[in-house]
């Protein structure tokens, strides 16, 4: 059916000969795709950042955990030729950072505040309180991270549980808009301890939450306006505001989050799940490559960080049934502290601010400032994955060896999915292992169609491509892929 | 006579015993009773296909059959582990004999499920009564209980223990609407049979007793097994015997009680200290009576800790005054038959706190002086117990406990004698597995166990295989198996997939750290322990059980090393894995121990984020300490974990630290994972003589402003949570509460201690640095008010008192804090002045009046007490304030017991300039 390709075989073959060493050292490595740069903080300077913005002028604005605001000039050019002025001070803990008309916007924990230098010195000298209709009670979990502007001009704050548990002030565990004018509309229920808040594309708004109660492991969770997104810790604010409808049933601990969904109507499952361990440990900042094509071949897809890990992944998304769901796959690895607030510029640089104060993380570093650029050069990785009514559909970034695609035993498929519990967190729990019936590979090898016996709605779906080689015989840079299978398409 | 012999302390233990005799028969006719409970044969045998000769072969352990039914190989009496019944040596000291007559005569009755069989089933009622009054007086021949009243607060305290710390892994929770599980080992009515102190004794050192671990140590401090006897015998009202009065106050000697007013008084149960309110600085006085029966040379001890002295007919026998620890004083003293009035004096400065008093006479052998006590003449005091024994009855229930067979199971010294059993059984391979205790109705001559059929059925089959040839040892997983399934170690730890929390109970497993999750409350699994941790670790835990995991509240009971015999070499031979060689190295420990230490801390690996180092808290989660490891853990198991944590323990919040197997840190040792591994190890090798690892200590960070304010907007003690505190170059600092609209804080000096908030996680508010703290009540600065009488509004706490709009900084970096409040727009610009005596705060406010309905004011201030002298206002006699404006009169009123200052902003459209100077 498909033609061998001799240029693979012949690939293969000098693999072979050369023995396992060389094999490791010609593997491809995430560094030759996407390179790490770190920005050059000054000494004396502790900058922690949570949350980044450039601006219209060219500075990265970094917003950092002990208060401060820094412009970074020349963010884009080389670390040599940048530097770093300091532009406020004395904002507590910001966790978002975003600019309109000549205003900084940085959500800190009790409001979202707009800053502006006015007389020009290179200092803030307006601090406006923009909206603050939440509340604080002096728990340091009660972080509260704010959005990019929505096409609509809102802003986003989602506001983590009294110490990621319980809601003892307003607004706890709940998504908030705050509109142009500064007016607070709740918008959804149910959050626990959000990581970082960002849109799609489209412009819809998601955040990733983080394994603990009723949340089996870490997710991206789509922020539809009316919904509950499944912790009820908070849900005793439905008696403040009717903006949200009537307060949804409680869900029923030990039970399975699909089952739930299907008896709750405001609930909202996670659009994708990051697996513990296998994935990350504490999923944050979210952002969405649509620099058309300058950050690579991932245009649209989601970039999200894991704090502890020091990582960012990569997440796919498509809606089935009128829901995101989608894979999530890893990325980059090795930034130097914990990734929390990411921002894709439009000239498809991604920064990333790391820390690891607090709650440990990969790198060695305390903080760190790091921008992620593009080589030009494209890796083998899975490009998109679609669910099908009986399987999926893998596209590639470059064209796949028929041969080793088309063989089912090239890849290896298991489900499993969490206990939704008052409990802390869940094992991966009803596990199975779907035969892969067939692989078929498209005329342009670009795509490959799997027939899976059989898919299991509900589950997370953790896909290892082990065997899959590229045209040229490389390996997948990275083999495993999780997909989210909340809902089957329908069969069309 | 019947009852008077044991006339009781307890009202409540009175009553049971006048009822207990009809009522035990009452019971035994209308309740089904319950076969002995064996938690690992409820679990794992009963009503399953499991082993029927492994599963009888529990029974035979743990019902003692083979103490009187005997094994005649030495080597197959080992094959079975023996739940030896209690040591009854001292009995009469820990139970109650009216429990004790109650048990003996219908065991199953007062506590179903117990293990022990009724070995006077088959008598008549008559002489089974004779009997057990018998063998009543021979176990209470050994000592006497002594009654000490409950405490409420211990009680909460010990339901927390009793549900935290694992109690409730084998024994039925009592809190929530838990089931009665089969797989609860029963108590029965413990305020029956328990006094406090002999409940609590027990619970310090269950083996002691319990020799055979089933119910382990689980180390519980004194007062942790008080709190938890106070607990389960909560119901218990012991009646006072004592009169007392008590009072607070600091003293080196005992007081002149006459010229005090005590705090409270009231009757104690004994003479208990436990009746003060505080544990320092109080003293008591105890009064009562007593009753002398032959007259002679009485001999008195006071101890005590601090002083004491003990009064007899109005005159000091005893004087053990001062401030001294524990300290022991004895007079002897002619007393005549009849009453005596004593009185008891003590006083506690501070540190421990004892008292104690025994004495001895004629006819009366040393015993402590409560149990004579009564609080009247006349009254029968509780110490007729246990001296009143009738040697003709204990003679007879000591022949009794010999020839019945109590001694088959109970080792009892008596007279400084082992009590040997004089009852002959058969060989258990010569029993017929139809007949005798295993018949469905026992005969009448047979112990009565209430065998489930289920029980009958497994122990039926090990008879039979015990007639086939002799029990060999079990070996291997099924020998680890059967010893986790005795001990009932399966009710914490799951190993091969086996055992666990039952889910019953899994709510009861709690944790300091709720963030981890199950990790974080559930006990460890056992699976591959053995690779883990090192045999002679395991030995140490199962001989003094562990309390490594800060986190857990559950603690690893003592079990005692005999107890478990070769469990740890057998767990090492089980689990052992093949390993790598551990990695070769030239490199001289040193650098290697360098290399670790720089990998452990905040520029390496960051493992100090999450686990202590010794004494050391981490900053972040509390996970077990890194001074252990090299104790615990076996060096290649180590190498193995750190290169895959996920793989070994699924679920653990462990991250990889090197990922893949791959360095992030390629700075050290050439980024060679394998040499990183192992420089750790040899890092922790030096446990806790290790250098610290950095990142674990923390300084202060103090916030200095140079030649700007300081802006530090935090958790701030006494301004709120979303504080903004401002520190000036001039040392003067406040704490604004956008909240409150208010300053809530001035001090002097330096600023702000950041550390709390900028290292670690930031948890807590943060008080000011510097000296000199003014706090400044709270309400709103601006009103308006139908009449000049009208009451400030009060405002909720939890409601803003106006808008918080935000702040501008000038040019020298100072805020102007802006606000709306009571339809004004307000700018409250405060700064730092500096004088020849201490920087003020001088705040001048811009107001921009709406109209509004009402008169608008300011409130400048709102005190006890506000006296005016010009523009200067001497504020509750401590400091003072001036207050100018360009517009309207101040005036200070007095309302409600507070004086208010309130300037009235008459014109209230325009704009009005105010300068109000703080002088503190």
């Amino acid at each position: 059916m498909f033609r061998k390709l001799v240029v693979s075989l012949l690939v293969l073959a000098s693999l072979a000969t050369n023995g396992s060493p060389s094999i490791a050292q010609d593997s491809p490595k995430e560094a030759d795709y996407y390179a790490i740069t770190s920005l050059p903080i000054p000494d004396g300077v502790v900058l922690e950042p949570g949350g980044l913005t450039l601006l219209p002028e060219g500075q990265l604005a970094a917003c950092s955990r002990r208060g401060d605001i820094y412009l970074v000039s020349n963010p884009l050019g080389k670390p040599e030729e940048m530097k770093f002025s300091l532009f406020a001070s004395g904002l507590h803990e910001p966790l978002g950072l975003t600019h309109r008309d000549g205003w900084l916007y940085a959500t800190q924990r009790g409001e979202v505040t707009r800053l502006k230098d006015v007389n020009q010195d290179g200092r803030a000298d307006v601090f406006e309180t923009f909206a603050n209709g939440w509340g604080l009670s002096g728990d340091y979990h009660e972080y509260a991270f704010g959005s990019d502007f929505d096409p609509d001009g809102n802003l986003w704050v989602v506001l983590c549980l009294t110490g990621s548990f319980s809601s003892e002030v307003k607004y706890r565990g709940w998504c908030l808009r705050i509109t142009p004018e500064g007016r607070v509309l709740p918008t959804c229920s149910g959050l626990r301890s959000p990581g970082g808040v960002g849109m799609n594309a489209a412009g819809d708004m998601f955040y990733t939450d983080n394994q603990g109660p009723w949340n089996g492991a870490c997710s991206l969770k789509h922020l539809k306006p009316g919904k509950f997104v499944g912790h009820p810790g908070g849900n005793r604010w439905y008696e403040a505001t009717d903006a949200l409808g009537p307060r949804p049933a409680d869900p029923q601990s030990g039970s399975r989050m699909m089952t739930e969904a299907k008896k709750i109507s405001q609930l909202e499952p996670p659009a994708v799940y990051f697996p513990y361990q296998k994935m990350g440990q504490s999923a944050a900042g979210i952002a969405c490559d649509t620099t058309g094509g300058k950050f690579g071949v991932f245009q649209n897809q989601l970039f999200v960080g894991d704090q502890t890990h020091s990582t960012v992944m990569r997440v796919y998304l498509e809606q089935v049934q009128g829901h995101y769901q989608g894979a999530c796959f890893p990325f980059r690895q090795g930034f130097s502290s914990g990734a929390v607030a990411l921002h894709m510029t439009p000239q498809g640089s991604l920064f990333v601010g790391c820390t690891g104060r607090g709650w440990g993380s990969r790198g060695g570093k305390e903080y760190a400032l790091e921008r992620l650029d593009w080589t030009g050069q494209t890796p083998f990785e899975v490009h998109e994955m679609r669910a099908r009514p009986d399987g999926f559909e893998l596209t590639f970034t470059q064209p796949v060896d028929p041969q080793t695609a088309a063989e089912v035993k090239s890849y290896e498929l298991s489900t499993y999915t969490y206990i939704y519990q008052a409990n802390y967190g869940s094992p991966e729990v009803d596990g199975t292992k779907p035969m892969i019936v067939k692989a078929e590979v498209a005329p342009d090898h670009r795509r490959v169609r799997i027939t899976v016996d059989r898919l299991q709605p509900g589950h997370v779906h953790e896909l290892h491509l082990n065997g899959v080689r590229s045209a040229e015989g490389l390996p997948l840079l990275h083999k495993e892929a999780y997909y989210t299978l909340n809902y089957l398409p329908a069969a069309s | 006579m019947r009852f008077g012999l044991f006339s009781g302390l307890a009202l409540r233990t009175l009553a049971a015993a006048a009822s207990l005799w009809t009522c035990a028969t009452a019971f035994a006719s209308d309740t089904a009773l319950t076969h002995p409970v064996v938690p690992g044969f409820e679990r794992f045998f009963a009503n399953s296909a499991a082993d029927r000769v492994l599963g009888g072969r529990l029974l035979l352990g743990e019902l003692n059959c083979v103490a009187c039914h005997a094994l005649e190989h030495d080597a197959e009496k080992a094959a079975i582990s023996v739940k030896q019944a209690p040591v009854l040596d001292n009995v009469g000291q820990r139970v109650r004999p009216e429990y004790l007559r109650a048990f003996l005569t219908a065991p199953r009755t007062v506590k179903p499920g117990t293990t022990m069989p009724d070995l006077l089933a088959g008598v008549s009622a008559s002489k089974k009564k004779q009997h057990v009054e018998a063998l009543v007086h021979f176990l209470a021949s050994t000592g006497t209980t002594r009654d000490l009243a409950v405490l409420e607060q211990a009680v909460q305290r010990g339901e927390a223990l009793f549900h935290q710390v694992g109690c409730v892994a084998c024994h039925q929770p009592r809190r929530g609407e838990t089931r009665p599980l089969a797989t609860s080992v029963p108590l029965g009515d413990l305020s029956q049979k328990y006094t406090l102190p002999a409940l609590a004794a027990f619970l310090q050192d269950p083996l002691h007793v319990r020799p055979a671990g089933r119910m382990p140590n689980l180390n519980l401090t004194e007062i942790e097994a008080r709190d938890v006897a106070s607990f389960l015998l909560r119901d218990l009202e012991v009646p006072g015997n004592i009169n007392f009065a008590y009072y607070e106050g600091a003293w080196d000697k005992l007081p002149d009680f006459s010229q005090l007013q005590p705090q409270a008084t009231g009757t104690a149960p004994g003479l208990d200290v436990g009746v003060a309110r505080r544990r320092d600085q109080f003293a008591l006085r105890f009064e009562a009576v007593l009753t002398v029966e032959q007259p002679g040379q009485h001999r008195f001890f006071l101890s005590s800790d601090d002083g004491s002295q003990l009064w007899i007919d109005g005159q000091l026998v005893i004087d053990n005054d001062g401030i001294h620890a524990t300290t022991e004083k004895d007079a002897k003293v002619q007393l005549t038959a009849g009453p005596h009035a004593v009185r008891v004096d003590y006083f506690e400065q501070g540190g421990e706190e004892t008292l104690k008093v025994e004495y001895q006479g004629p006819g009366v052998s040393l015993r402590p002086l409560d149990y004579a006590l009564t609080r009247e003449a006349g009254q029968t005091p509780a110490s007729d117990r246990g001296c009143r024994v009738d040697p003709a009855l204990v003679q007879q229930g000591r022949q009794l406990f010999s020839s019945l067979g109590c001694a088959s199971c109970h080792a009892m010294k008596s007279e400084g004698d082992t009590v040997k059993t004089e009852l002959a059984a058969l060989a258990l391979k010569q029993l017929d597995a139809e007949k005798g205790c295993l018949a469905v109705t026992p005969q009448t001559a047979a112990p009565h166990f209430a065998l489930s059929s289920q029980q009958r059925l497994f122990l039926g089959a090990a008879v039979e295989a015990a007639k086939q040839g002799p029990f060999e040892p079990l070996s291997g997983r099924a020998a680890v198996a059967h010893t986790l399934t005795t001990f009932n170690c399966y009710a914490c730890h799951e190993r091969d997939r086996v055992g666990g929390v039952e889910s019953e109970r899994n709510a009861f497993f709690a944790t300091t750290i709720q963030e981890m999750g199950d990790e974080g409350r559930i006990p460890p699994h056992l699976t591959h322990v053995g690779d883990k941790l090192q045999p002679q670790w395991m030995q140490r835990v199962f001989a003094q059980g562990a309390k490594d995991r800060p986190y857990l509240l559950a603690r690893m009971p003592k079990f005692g090393q005999e107890n478990l015999g070769d469990l740890a070499s057998l767990l090492k031979t089980l689990d052992d894995q093949p390993s790598d060689p551990l990695p070769a190295t030239n490199q001289p420990p040193r650098r290697l121990k360098n290399a670790g230490h720089r990998l452990v801390g905040d520029q390496g690996l960051s493992c100090i984020k999450c686990h202590t180092f010794g004494e050391l808290g981490s900053t972040g989660i509390q996970a077990i300490s890194l001074t252990t490891m090299h104790q615990r853990l076996n060096e290649d198991w180590f190498h193995r974990y750190m290169l895959n944590p996920a793989a070994m323990r699924p679920g653990t919040r462990m991250p990889a630290p090197w990922p893949d197997g791959v360095s992030l840190l390629p700075g050290i040792l050439d980024g060679d994972a394998r040499q990183q591994i192992h420089a750790v190890w040899m890092f922790l090798a030096d446990g806790p003589q290790a250098a610290v690892p950095r990142g674990l200590t923390q300084g202060a960070m103090e916030l200095v402003a140079e030649d700007r304010p300081i802006v530090y907007r935090n958790f701030i003690e006494g301004a709120g949570s979303s504080a903004i505190a401002v520190g000036f170059p001039e040392k003067a600092n406040l704490a604004f509460d956008p909240h409150g609209l208010r300053l809530a804080l001035l001090w002097q000096g330096a600023f702000m201690d950041a550390s709390r908030h900028w290292t670690s996680r930031g948890s807590g508010f943060q008080p000011p640095l510097g000296r000199n703290v003014l706090k400044l009540p709270d309400g709103a600065p601006l009103a308006r008010l139908a009449s000049p009488d009208e009451s400030w509004p009060d405002t909720p706490a939890k409601e803003p008192v106006g808008v918080f709009r935000g702040y501008r900084l000038d040019e020298k970096g100072r805020p102007t804090f802006l606000y709306d409040c009571a339809n004004a727009r307000v700018e409250d610009t405060p700064v730092a002045v500096e004088t020849e005596e201490d920087p003020r705060i001088r705040r001048t406010y811009r107001i921009e009046a709406n109209s509004g309905e009402g008169a608008l004011y300011l409130r400048a201030a709102t005190a006890g007490s506000i006296t005016r002298d010009g523009d200067w206002y001497l504020i509750d006699k401590d400091w003072r304030m001036r207050l100018v404006s360009d517009r309207g009169e101040p005036v200070v009123r007095s309302h409600n017991g507070r004086q208010e200052l309130l300037l009235p902003l008459e014109s209230a459209d325009g704009v009005t300039t105010i300068t109000q100077e703080y002088v503190w």
